[in-house]
């Protein structure tokens, strides 16, 4: 659906220059949510620009549905673009015009329906995304998980398959941010929309993407399904995201200095619902204690990941319970 | 109180007070349409072409560029000309265009070319506050400039832009008046011939005393009209 070759994004001032993006390539498949995290000043918000050539690449490629569109110019870009919908962290709405009115600009702009059935698109639209009792009403009047829901369906206007997020929940609390992203969970699957999300927060990855890439100073540093990076991160960027999040933190380095074995257990699928780790401890007759563990969900997969214990006393033992783990189908990672 | 009726009524110049102050408001409405016109089309052009608003494509930058830099050469050049002089240069210019350089008609161009640099310059202030990302919003949705422009610009900034045509209006009340000094019709050309020529003070004082309540006037419908335009939205 969406691919980026070797994308590079520099910025030039007279006195010097910044390489914001270097190389990228990514690869969003159709009606995937695609996350892409890093840091502020990775250049996240860069290579999200440069999908609808709101930014132009420097170097690279940018090809929608196999068509390389980097070049494209004047009406063959605006046709482009009308393709795609984004929303953005402020929302960008007029704050002159309606609920109604900003919802029905893109309709305007495309200019392929008439004023009835724009009208009619319209309501379509904000019933979507909950508003239809709050078509009248001016941006300032409503809440800003409100405001977001009107950018949602003005994005959705012209029925594009993609859908950018640049930041979209960033400005907003805790529970809108959460009723947002189950917003946008919905529009994918009834749409069957291709989503492509920035973000700086770990919970909004966790929560809706298929796949993530984590960018650092303009470069993709890891890139996988969102279960394979969350319980396996490689790279240092990656765990440092995760550990400000809350998913991964290194107890390891806080334990007792003495050399009792520590594994780190990761499991996820199906098999998550079962009580694994009463098992493992059963079949390889083996005691343990957890110094750390993190369950629940990432989208919709069940997974679990703990750091345990293993008394000194029974480091040889360990060995058998490894393998026990692997039959039933927990990954394993010793530290130490 | 009767002797002061009296007076009044006995105090001849009132016709004369009477038609200048319509050739006043003619001179100050006609102007201020046409500095509108002129104006608002430079201001957004302005703007365009300005600093925040770099092109996509290199080449046009650098032409945009020097758009910009001409036009605002220009405008600065318009407005750091005293009126007073700018009338005298504008004589041959204003003659033919209009016919004559006297009277309501012949101080009309002078007046939009004194204002229309003046009220670009506003415009493009204001544009400069609109939000950025509603620009980009409206780029990302594929609309052409003509449409930002006509959606998503003038409408924003439609409170604002009414704000600067009242403070225009006002600008143009002051320069009518001036244009009296070479004949241009008006409670400028009555204050004058009587008040400076003559040493009529109370024809001066009574035309002073119309411009300000004239100003006045302009000021308090202009901020109404703002006002309820904030309300709204």
């Amino acid at each position: 659906m969406i691919e980026t070759r070797g994308v590079g994004k520099t910025y030039y001032t007279p006195t010097a220059e910044f390489p914001a993006l270097q190389g990228v390539d990514i690869q969003v498949g159709a009606g995937e949510v695609f996350g892409i995290i890093g840091r502020s000043g990775a250049g996240k918000s860069t290579l999200l620009r440069t999908l609808n050539l709101l930014e132009r690449p420097t170097t690279g490629s940018v090809l929608i549905e196999g068509v390389d569109v980097t070049s494209l110019d004047g009406e063959a870009l605006r046709r482009l673009r009308q393709r795609i919908g984004i929303i953005f962290q402020h929302f960008n709405l007029l704050k002159s015009r309606t609920v109604h009115e900003n919802v029905r600009l893109p309709l305007r702009v495309s200019g392929q329906l008439d004023r009835t059935a724009q009208d009619h698109r319209v309501a379509e639209l904000l019933d979507l995304v909950g508003l239809t009792s709050n078509a009248r009403k001016f941006p300032h009047q409503l809440s800003g998980g409100e405001r977001q829901r009107v950018g949602i369906a003005r994005a959705l206007a012209n029925r594009p398959q993609i859908l950018l997020c640049d930041e979209a929940t960033s400005a907003l609390d805790p529970q809108t941010t959460q009723s947002i992203l189950e917003l946008l969970l919905e529009i994918n699957r009834k749409l069957n929309l291709t989503i492509v999300l920035i973000t700086h927060g770990m919970d909004v990855i966790r929560t809706v993407a298929d796949r993530v890439a984590i960018l650092d100073h303009g470069r993709v540093v890891e890139t996988g399904t969102v279960v394979e990076v969350f319980l396996n991160p490689r790279h240092e960027v990656t765990r440092t995201l995760l550990a400000q999040s809350g998913v991964e933190s290194d107890t390891a380095g806080a334990l007792e200095p003495d050399d009792s074995p520590v594994v780190r257990l990761t499991y996820h699928g199906a098999g998550a619902e079962q009580p694994l780790l009463s098992r493992l401890s059963r079949e390889s007759g083996l005691d343990f204690t957890i110094l750390q563990a993190s369950v629940g969900h990432l989208k919709t997969i069940p997974y679990g990941r703990f750091t345990i214990r293993v008394p000194r006393s029974a480091r040889e033992r360990l060995p058998g319970m490894l393998q026990v783990a692997q039959q039933i189908g927990i990954r394993h990672e010793i530290l130490r | 109180m009767s002797t002061l009726i009296e007076t009044i009524r006995a105090f001849e110049y009132w016709g004369e007070i009477g038609d200048g102050t319509v050739d006043t408001l003619i001179m100050t409405g006609l102007s201020l349409t046409f500095t509108v016109l002129v104006g608002l089309p430079v201001g957004v052009a302005l703007f365009l072409t300005g600093p925040s608003q770099r092109s996509e494509r290199p080449v046009s930058a650098r032409l945009q560029d020097w758009t910009y830099k001409a036009v605002s050469l220009l405008v600065n050049i318009l407005r750091s000309l005293p009126f007073l002089i700018l009338l005298i240069l504008m004589i041959p210019t204003t003659r033919w265009v209009v016919g004559t350089s006297l009277g309501v008609a012949g101080s009309i161009p002078p007046l939009v070319v004194a204002a229309a640099p003046f009220f670009a310059r506003l415009v493009e202030n204001l544009l400069r506050e609109v939000d950025r990302g509603v620009f980009e919003a409206f780029r990302a949705m594929g609309a052409t400039t003509r449409q930002t422009v006509l959606w998503a610009m003038l409408p924003e900034t439609f409170p604002g832009l009414v704000a600067a045509i009242t403070v225009t209006a006002i600008a143009l009340i002051g320069y009518s008046a001036m244009s009296g000094v070479i004949g241009g019709g008006g409670l400028g050309d009555l204050a004058v011939r009587y008040g400076y020529q003559r040493f009529n003070v109370p024809v001066m004082v009574i035309t002073v005393a119309i411009l300000i309540v004239l100003v006045q006037l302009v000021q308090a419908l202009g901020d109404r009209w703002v006002a309820r335009l904030s309300h709204q939205r």
